[in-house]
């Protein structure tokens, strides 16, 4: 693949006619290029990050970031940037009362302080998402007429079906269909199957599975049962011989590393441990591998080092006219030339919070007033516990399986549904890992030789965290504003954060916790969960403590909606302002269940292709 | 071991089980000269060399394909099908010599020698690619006993697998394509258990797939027509060798020999100092070194038997298999960091003994 | 660096003590050297000849006897204020690869390196980390095991 060759440099793209600018190189802007390139349009993707990424050697220096790095966050194998900074956990502080915290690039206005990141490189924060992808159930897209709670879609889930098998096809999803039923309606047509069997479950999972396996609880009157079951991901593994029906009778072909040369690597998971922040051997799918698709078939340049800095609108027409960018040299300096480009069809697909303040920055917040609103996130509460024996914790895929039992049921009228991962990494998330142990273990267990090696087995391979994913309402509270005192090196604002756990919310949050004590206490296992006031992310809800996390799942910034006053863009993400511009991602989504965003803004992304070739050929 | 003239279901099983143990045969060598490269330096040709590696693999597969399909029985366990190193392979009326040895020019010459395109000199050769001619080393390769029992060599690997062509077409004509193809379908490897970008995994079950297989090793090795590149568009493994001796990577309308590509980064100094043809009765025996290289040609061992299994009827066996590659490359590794009692300045090695265990 | 033979096998062996790793599997890793300079490098040669004179006290005290080694080592090495940081630094390094800025009364009392931050020595020190072989795993991103080995029961067992 040639694909570097489309990496053009600001001269060349200032000399050539675009039908279509996209902002942003990750999933969204990436099925975008793609899909519209392939019909032959000529695509511009505008790239804040450095566009060096796209080599086996340039993906080798940011595992080589990672591998040196004292602090492996999601961001650790990224240089930092503040050209185009990106949210790191590790800059997120407790907030003083009285005044934000605004020493780092996200500008937190609290009063929940949440500790969410996104990349802005090649691939977007694809790069370290984790590529777990649960479709959203039936019942999500109809939340306030079935439960009262949040927003109804303008789109059935049955609307988006279709669009979910693209986006499993695109994204290479292993996985059990049969483990995927928990809503009340048929979510799958019954000879449907993933491109790839499911990962197989972890030793741990096993372990867990054994003594919780058919456990029941009960949640406002009714009685759940509850199962470990897989989550659908975005790895590859196996190809499934029942999917040849979908592929034009052809097995599935997995998509391995992104490379120059053949690479022969990365088209099956390895079991690296290393998902969330970074595949070594690129078996995770990452939107790169879709974007190297888009530069090969010629029609698409990237332009990296480019941030979007202000949408100009005509006047006259109400359509855009231009997007004003600045583009820098190097990583450490200012130095940068701002220039224009035009197109017939815009797009911002440069994720929840980016295309919001984008469109603040530029004074654009829409007739509904709704841009940068309803702010939502998957909050996480962490439980932790040592199990009674060995269950072989760090290994595996971050995460194989867990309990998704409460993803949906009637008590959705008083409180968030939330999925539960079993975490194959460990304590890690919630302590910082195995590391954290060995330092104990010497520094304040005094052990060394054989002590130490027994020490570290009992307290690493017996580890269980419960990852618990509670389901987040939209609230126009909830968002992302921009103000001229707060900007970047390049001068551009940046992102406010403005975000409060709602009541909903931490109700499912502290029935989460619940869970876990009935989880721990039928396995036997030493619950250490704990959850300090001094944390950034501590909340106290009635009389309890916690500590909340962020989930990355940013969504719903501009809501689609079913007209001008009351969502920011239409069905198929186009602004209901500016008829020739496309908002598209996860700010779409008016509410977000409790699925892992990403596959459901890839079919959305699909989905609205259709109407951007309409409105292209028009 | 003779080879005849294929006549027989049975010769044809021959021709195969020396097929896989060739394929096998250029492992050990590709993975020394890997592994004793400094992990994170010389990634351009570290990654050059593992994607070689990986399609002997795939070669080994489809061999065992074929003896699958023609109802044999892929056996990697029997004694000798590992080489001693140094072995040696035809190049045309010489031979040439295959060692175990670290990352280097000698080394890259050994791999091209491996790889290298058959140029048929037509005055010794006879219709069949068969030379006339004494050899004093012992080939990877067995010579052939003609019918009339006249002593005669391959002159390449490409030979060789004419040889098998022919012969499948000879006796799908004589037996019919059912009677050749017998074996049973469940005992292929499928692209469910194996695949990797470059050249898919062909499942064998008539004439037409053999032979797809065949035509996918010979030109992954050497290319397609003379040109650099194989039908599927990968470069030959011969050329992407090349790459490393000349330091510069092909592009896709490069003439054989003058790369214009890019240069590739290659630190001949960041390697480890292996004995070359590591023999473990060498190490002393009461050495940790001796101990590892135990371990090593045991767990090796293991390997092979676990392939084999695989390749027997249990396809799904071959992915704990070849998770076995990850542990031999960290023993491999182990070996090459310890230096080797009593001689200075050099290392251990693995030394593929498998029948000494 | 100038490296004495002699004290960077004394260093060695010190270190199987302080990890039950044997010497074949320290030098398996290929981070002997990258260590032993780690330590010169912060706190000194004169140090490290300490630590190294120390430990051969205890072994001479030992004669032999791994609950005497054991307990000498405590007494002489891993209690004494100067000598024990960085020996549990030396054992951290082994484990995980990193090098941990020593405590603060530490550096008060024998000197600030200019060196003497937490850093991880090197990408392959972070992969030849030993705590994950104890626990019949590999380093987060390095040495995958391969596809679906996770679902079976780990090889641990107690020393």
């Amino acid at each position: 693949m040639r694909h570097l060759k489309r990496v053009v440099t600001h001269q060349t793209a200032l000399e050539k006619e675009y039908d279509v600018v996209v902002v942003g190189s990750g999933i969204s802007g990436s099925i975008i290029a793609n899909e519209l390139s392939q019909k032959g349009y000529k695509i511009l993707i505008l790239e804040a990050g450095p566009g060096k990424d796209l080599t086996l050697s340039g993906y080798e220096k940011y595992l080589n970031n990672f591998y040196t790095a004292t602090s492996k966050d999601n961001n650790a194998p990224y240089k930092r940037n503040p050209n185009a900074s990106m949210p790191r956990s590790v800059d997120v502080k407790k907030k003083k009362p009285g005044k934000p915290n605004a020493d780092s690039y996200l500008v937190q206005n609290g009063p929940f302080i949440s500790d969410f990141t996104y990349s802005r490189v090649v691939g977007g924060t694809t790069m370290h998402f984790e590529s777990k992808l649960p479709r959203m159930l039936p019942e999500d897209f109809n939340v306030l007429s079935t439960y009262g709670h949040g927003l109804d879609w303008p789109i059935n889930y049955e609307d988006l079906m279709p669009y979910y098998r693209k986006a499993e096809f695109e994204m290479g999803v292993s996985g059990n269909v049969s483990s995927q039923t928990f809503s009340k309606q048929k979510a799958y047509a019954d000879d449907y199957v993933f491109p790839m069997k499911e990962m197989p479950p972890s030793y741990l999972d096993k372990c867990v599975a054994k003594d919780l396996d058919g456990a029941e609880i009960k949640l406002a009157g009714k009685t759940y049962s509850l199962k470990i079951r897989t989550f659908p991901q975005g790895r590859n593994g196996i190809p499934n011989e029942n999917y040849k029906k979908f592929n034009n009778g052809e097995l599935f072909k997995p998509v391995g590393a992104v490379s120059e040369h053949q690479a022969e690597e990365g088209e099956r998971c390895q079991g690296n441990n290393n998902c969330t922040p970074i595949c070594p051997v690129q078996a995770k799918y990452d939107g790169r591998k879709t974007l190297a698709k888009a530069l090969g078939t010629g029609n698409v340049d990237i332009l990296p080092q480019t941030v979007a800095s202000r949408v100009v609108i005509d006047s006259a027409t109400g359509k855009v006219d231009q997007i004003v960018y600045k583009s820098y040299q190097e990583l450490d300096s200012d130095e940068h030339t701002t220039s224009t480009v035009k197109a017939k069809l815009f797009v911002l697909a440069a994720n929840a919070v980016e295309n919001a303040r984008l469109m603040l920055a530029s004074g654009l917040n829409s007739t509904s007033d709704q841009m940068g609103r309803n702010l939502m996130d998957h909050p996480y509460i962490l439980t932790w516990a040592l199990l009674p024996k060995i269950a072989g914790t760090t290994r595996g895929t971050i995460c194989t399986s867990g309990i998704s039992d409460l993803r949906n049921g009637d008590f959705r009228s008083k409180q968030a549904a939330f999925a539960v991962d079993i975490h194959n990494d460990g304590w890690g998330w919630a302590t910082g890992g195995a590391e954290t142990n060995l330092l104990n273990i010497v520094d304040n267990q005094n052990k060394f030789g054989k002590d130490l090696r027994n020490e570290l087995v009992h307290q690493i391979s017996k580890q269980l965290l419960l990852a618990n994913m509670v389901e987040m309402m939209p609230d126009p509270k909830n968002r992302i504003t921009v103000d001229h005192k707060y900007v970047d090196r390049l001068r551009n604002p940046r992102p406010i954060v403005t975000m409060e756990i709602p009541e909903y919310t931490m109700e499912g949050i502290a029935f989460a916790r619940q869970l876990s004590k009935f989880v721990f206490q039928r396995l036997g296992a030493e619950d250490y969960s704990k959850y300090d006031p001094m944390d950034y992310g501590y909340v106290k809800y009635k009389d309890e403590d916690y500590a909340i996390r962020g989930g990355n799942h940013l969504a719903g910034t501009h809501i689609m909606g079913t007209n001008a006053d009351d969502s920011v863009v239409d069905r198929n993400q186009k602004s209901w302002d500016h008829k020739n511009l496309y908002l598209v991602g996860a700010g779409s989504m008016p509410t977000i269940g409790t699925s892992n965003t990403t596959l459901t803004l890839a079919a959305l992304c699909f989905m609205s292709v259709e109407a951007m070739l309409k409105d292209l050929e028009a | 071991m003779h080879l005849h003239p294929i006549e027989t279901v049975e010769d044809l099983y021959n021709y195969l089980y020396v097929a896989i143990q060739l394929e096998h045969a250029t492992i050990p060598p590709y993975l020394t000269a890997l592994y004793s490269i400094h992990p994170g330096t010389n990634l351009d040709a570290y990654n050059l060399i593992r994607v070689v590696a990986v399609e002997e693999m795939l070669h080994l597969t489809l061999a065992a394909n074929m003896l699958n399909a023609v109802g044999g029985n892929p056996d990697l366990t029997g004694e000798g099908f590992v080489p001693i190193y140094p072995a040696y392979l035809p190049d045309g009326e010489t031979d040439f010599k295959v060692g175990l040895e670290k990352f280097s020019m000698s080394a890259i010459d050994t791999f091209l020698n491996i790889e290298r395109p058959a140029v048929v000199d037509s005055r010794n050769i006879k219709r069949s690619g068969l030379l006339k001619i004494s050899r004093k080393n012992i080939s990877i390769l067995p010579s052939f006993k003609s019918s009339a029992g006249e002593e005669l060599h391959f002159h390449s690997i490409g030979e060789f697998y004419n040889a098998i062509a022919e012969g499948l077409k000879k006796l799908t004509k004589e037996l019919g394509e059912e009677t050749v193809f017998c074996g049973d379908h469940s005992r292929q490897i499928t692209a469910e258990y194996y695949y990797s970008g470059g050249g898919e995994i062909i499942t064998v079950n008539d004439l037409d797939s053999a032979l797809a297989a065949i035509r996918l090793i010979s030109e992954q090795g050497e290319g397609y027509e003379g040109g650099i590149f194989d039908y599927e568009g990968e470069l030959s493994h011969y050329y992407r060798f090349q790459q490393i001796k000349l330091g510069k990577y092909y592009h896709k309308d490069d003439k054989p020999g003058h790369p214009s590509g890019e240069d590739l980064s290659i630190d001949w100094d960041a390697v480890y100092p292996i004995q070359s043809n590591a023999r473990m009765e060498e190490y002393p025996k009461d050495s940790e070194l001796y101990d590892g290289a135990y371990e090593f040609n045991k767990f090796y061992k293991k390997f092979l038997k676990e392939l084999t299994v695989a390749l027997n009827g249990k396809p799904e066996m071959l992915l704990p298999a070849v998770g076995a590659m990850f542990r031999i490359k960290e023993m491999s590794y182990q070996l090459m960091r310890n230096p080797f009692p009593g001689k200075e300045g050099i290392t251990g090695a693995p030394t593929f003994q498998v029948d000494s265990i | 660096m100038d490296m004495n033979n002699e004290q960077l096998d004394e260093f060695l062996e010190m270190s199987t003590v302080l990890t039950a790793f044997s010497a074949y599997k320290l030098k398996g890793t290929g981070q002997l050297e990258a260590y032993f300079n780690t330590v010169v490098e912060i706190v000194g040669k004169a140090t490290m000849d300490e630590l190294l004179n120390a430990y051969r006290k205890v072994k001479k005290a030992a004669n032999n006897d791994e609950t005497v080694l054991n307990k000498q080592l405590r007494f002489q090495i891993l209690s004494n204020d100067k000598l024990g940081p960085i020996t549990r630094n030396i054992i951290k390094m082994w484990f995980i690869g990193s090098w941990y800025q020593l405590p603060n009364a530490w550096r008060e009392n024998y000197g600030e390196a200019e060196k003497d931050s937490t850093f991880v020595i090197s990408t392959n020190a972070y992969i030849e980390g030993l705590l994950w072989p104890t626990i019949d795993s590999h380093p987060p991103g390095a040495k995958a095991p391969g596809y679906g080995t996770w679902a079976s029961k780990p090889q641990i067992s107690e020393l």
